[in-house]
């Protein structure tokens, strides 16, 4: 598969800080992968989520070095609005982005600024509608609706506008456990039925991880583990010592390897840790 | 980009595009015009309802601090707000339609000329010095001189809203509403919020970026 | 109920069937009328039209309550412009001089015509916010070709305003839970916790001012360059067309304007001099 974004020696400093809020990234992500970005408050997961829509260094000021590629082409070398096509970004707080009157005017506003026509407006309109389940919302205006449905109605917005690459800034920090698994319910499928690039930033694992293919782990400003999902939740002790609390089983089987009574691979859903018990049990009554 | 400005700017500093510093119009400045406009709507009705004199004439009207405020901070883009939240908020005070439409040279006014005289003689919008200070103090009451004389003379006795004698006391009403309530807000409002704000990118150094 | 600018209106309301154009074009043109006419009673018949139309339109009759502070300082004022500080002028007839002051009859009738402009004016705006909500504003903006970004910087503000308030009033509830309370307070002491609200209010709305960029950024929007060129759909008139009601409306409010004009202008109708109201004053008070 094709790399389509490239960040190489990168590092970008605000404006008045002494540090850089992210340095010496090095990062390829491949076209329809879906990465689970994870870290502590403060680690720079936002700063490098700007860093690949554009809006850093576009809105912000500061102190670029290195490069950050996207499709083969330097962020800051799109035309204003077209990286944004290629791009989505949903923030965290549902309230700051909502700009339109409505539900729907929400929904149709990027399709208007990327310029498509009213069939292909109606259509992506219709579709997104049915992916998120928003038709009941549709006339109502953003203050009468809740957090959660604020945070569908975000991410409807940025989906209609088909973009290639889909980040997502903790979606979820804002929503309760329902709201939540309802978005990461559209997530799963929109896997399922498209070829997005999907970069989650989350510090909810349980929902991330059975969706993720790869694991990204900032600390401190730079990439502190990059792996496949499975091998990256091997390393439990380096996860802990960074201030990461993995999703319950995988906690608890690497109690278990802590333990000495485990030395598999660590399964990363409920299920996928019944099933393992279930072996563990075979094996020691057939021991017995 | 802008290379790392240094801790403590001076007036001059401020104001002046560094050599190699980028500034443009955009989107920012955008959702800045469109936020004091709702800020000073809230503000200058509150200010409207509160304190009347007819026709959007107020003893005490808080919105002169959105107004000239927003301008000395975000230069072309709050003297455009300026100008045009009064509207809005005298509207929903009760004020005819085409009158207050007839205000917003005098809004304008009020707003635009705090705005040049920090760009023109390159004053501090921190307000680290009397000079400052006098020279904010000079602008309200000339701009408000202004401002009442346009509203009063231009506005409502073109809609016959008033007698020949009893301009003073609107005038007087105007000019007063504004100065007093701008010498309780805008100090403290710049005193308060520039240190932070021109450290913003949308903190406008010339008149649009 | 449909909330509109000013206040909530049912949903089965016929004023929603009008294309929101024809609304805004009322209140451009029939706030116009009252500076043709000088006689009171028609000014006061255009009042009592335009409350027929809110009465029609289901709006909330309630809301009118919030302008009668309104009227009643506006009126006193223009009264005392007109009495009180009208001056000395010989070549008026003097009704009354009571405490120094003298009441001209010329002076009283200005006032009430002055009085009796305005009030429709008002109403006519008040009509206007009571049955438009912020989308009907927005279409009709768009309807005329206004710019794009005019149309959505409205829009905003708007927004901005409503969570201005919503603000506004976190910071009152959170000074209440902290066991404050500015009742019996005096005068120089709320001034001085409002300019306490003010700081708070400009800082959460500066701050406001960058997550509303990223947003829009992040959904393509422009201001300058060539995204900012782009042809806009405008899908939201879809929703909205004209009926042949809507042409009979903007057909009639565009001639009522030119009858007026004819009439005042042509004929010299709607003066002070043919008032009957101001001729059965003018004979109660001399």
């Amino acid at each position: 598969m094709s790399k389509i974004i490239e960040i190489k020696d990168y590092s970008w400093k605000y404006i008045n800080t002494r540090n850089p809020a992210i340095h010496d990234i090095n990062l390829e992500i491949e076209e329809g992968s879906f990465i689970g970005v994870i870290g502590p408050n403060g680690a720079g997961k936002t700063t490098l989520a700007y860093s690949i829509n554009g809006l850093i260094p576009g809105q912000y000021n500061g102190v670029k070095k290195g490069t950050v590629n996207v499709f083969g082409k330097e962020v800051e070398a799109y035309d204003t609005g077209s990286l944004q096509k290629l791009v989505g970004v949903v923030f965290s707080d549902p309230e700051a982005q909502f700009t339109a009157m409505t539900v729907e005017d929400e929904l149709v506003f990027g399709l208007e600024n990327i310029g498509l026509n009213l069939a292909e407006i109606q259509k992506r309109l219709d579709w997104v509608v049915e992916l998120t389940e928003l038709e009941p919302l549709l006339e109502k205006p953003p203050y009468e609706i809740s957090g959660g449905q604020k945070q569908r109605v975000a991410l409807a917005a940025v989906l209609a506008m088909m973009p290639k690459i889909l980040i997502l800034d903790e979606p979820t920090s804002m929503l309760d456990p329902v709201s939540r698994s309802r978005i990461f319910k559209v997530l799963a499928r929109l896997k399922e039925e498209q070829n997005n690039t999907v970069i989650v930033i989350e510090h909810s694992l349980e929902n991330l991880v059975p969706l993720a293919d790869r694991m990204v782990l900032i600390s401190e400003g730079t990439v502190a583990l990059d792996d496949n999902t499975r091998d990256f939740f091997q390393k439990g002790d380096l996860l802990l010592d960074a201030g990461i609390y993995p999703p319950g089983v995988i906690r608890f089987f690497h109690e278990l390897h802590r333990k000495g009574e485990y030395s598999g691979d660590y399964p990363l859903t409920v299920k996928g840790g019944a099933k393992q018990l279930r072996v563990m049990k075979g094996v020691r009554d057939k021991d017995q | 980009m802008v290379e790392e400005q240094k801790s403590e700017m001076t007036a001059e500093e401020i104001w002046t595009v560094e050599e190699g510093e980028r500034r443009s119009v955009g989107v920012i400045h955008i959702v800045i015009t469109a936020l004091l406009i709702g800020i000073g709507f809230v503000v200058g009705a509150f200010g409207s309802i509160s304190f009347p004199l007819g026709f959007g004439v107020n003893f005490f009207w808080t919105g002169i601090a959105v107004q000239q405020i927003g301008a000395v901070w975000f230069g072309g883009w709050g003297v455009i707000a300026g100008a045009i939240f009064p509207f809005f908020s005298n509207a929903i005070a009760g004020t005819p339609f085409y009158v207050s439409l007839a205000y917003i040279p005098a809004n304008a006014i009020q707003a635009f000329l705090p705005a040049w005289v920090f760009r023109r003689f390159k004053l501090d919008p921190r307000l680290k010095s009397g000079r400052d200070y006098l020279y904010l103090f000079l602008a309200m009451i000339v701009s408000s001189i202004l401002g009442a004389l346009w509203s009063v003379l231009v506005v409502l006795r073109s809609f016959d809203l008033l007698t020949t004698d009893s301009i003073p006391l609107f005038i007087w009403g105007w000019f007063g509403g504004n100065v007093v309530a701008g010498l309780v807000f805008n100090f403290i409002l710049l005193k308060a919020l520039s240190a932070v704000v021109i450290r913003t990118t949308a903190f406008v150094k010339k008149w649009w970026a | 109920m449909n909330k509109t600018l000013l206040g909530y209106v049912p949903n089965e309301s016929p004023i929603y069937a009008v294309h929101p154009f024809v609304k805004l074009y009322f209140m451009l043109i029939v706030s116009l009328f009252p500076m043709f006419v000088s006689a009171p009673e028609w000014n006061i018949a255009l009042m009592l039209v335009i409350i027929l139309f809110m009465w029609i339109s289901k709006v909330n009759m309630e809301t009118l309550k919030i302008y009668i502070p309104v009227a009643v300082s506006m009126g006193t004022i223009i009264f005392i412009s007109y009495t009180v500080l009208g001056g000395t002028h010989p070549e008026f007839e003097l009704l009354a001089r009571f405490a120094g002051i003298n009441f001209y009859w010329e002076r009283i009738r200005d006032a009430l015509v002055v009085y009796f402009r305005i009030l429709p004016m008002i109403f006519t705006m008040v009509f206007f916010l009571n049955t438009s909500r912020e989308r009907d504003v927005i279409v009709a903006m768009r309807s005329i070709k206004m710019p794009f970004v005019v149309t959505y910087v409205f829009a905003m503000a708007l927004r901005a305003a409503g969570m201005v308030l919503e603000d506004f009033q976190i910071v009152r509830q959170a000074e209440k839970a902290r066991g404050y309370d500015p009742a019996g307070k005096s005068l120089p002491y709320k001034i001085r916790q409002y300019v306490m609200y003010m700081v708070p209010l400009f800082a959460l709305s500066l701050r406001r001012s960058e997550d509303f960029t990223n947003a829009l950024v992040a959904r393509g929007y422009a201001f300058t360059g060539d995204a900012a060129r782009v042809k806009r759909a405008d899908y939201i008139l879809t929703h909205y067309s004209y009926k042949y009601f809507d042409y009979i409306f903007i057909a009639l409010i565009s001639l009522s304007f030119i009858a007026l004009l004819v009439l005042r202008y042509g004929f010299g109708y709607f003066v002070m001099a043919d008032s009957w109201l101001l001729r059965l004053l003018h004979g109660w008070l001399s």
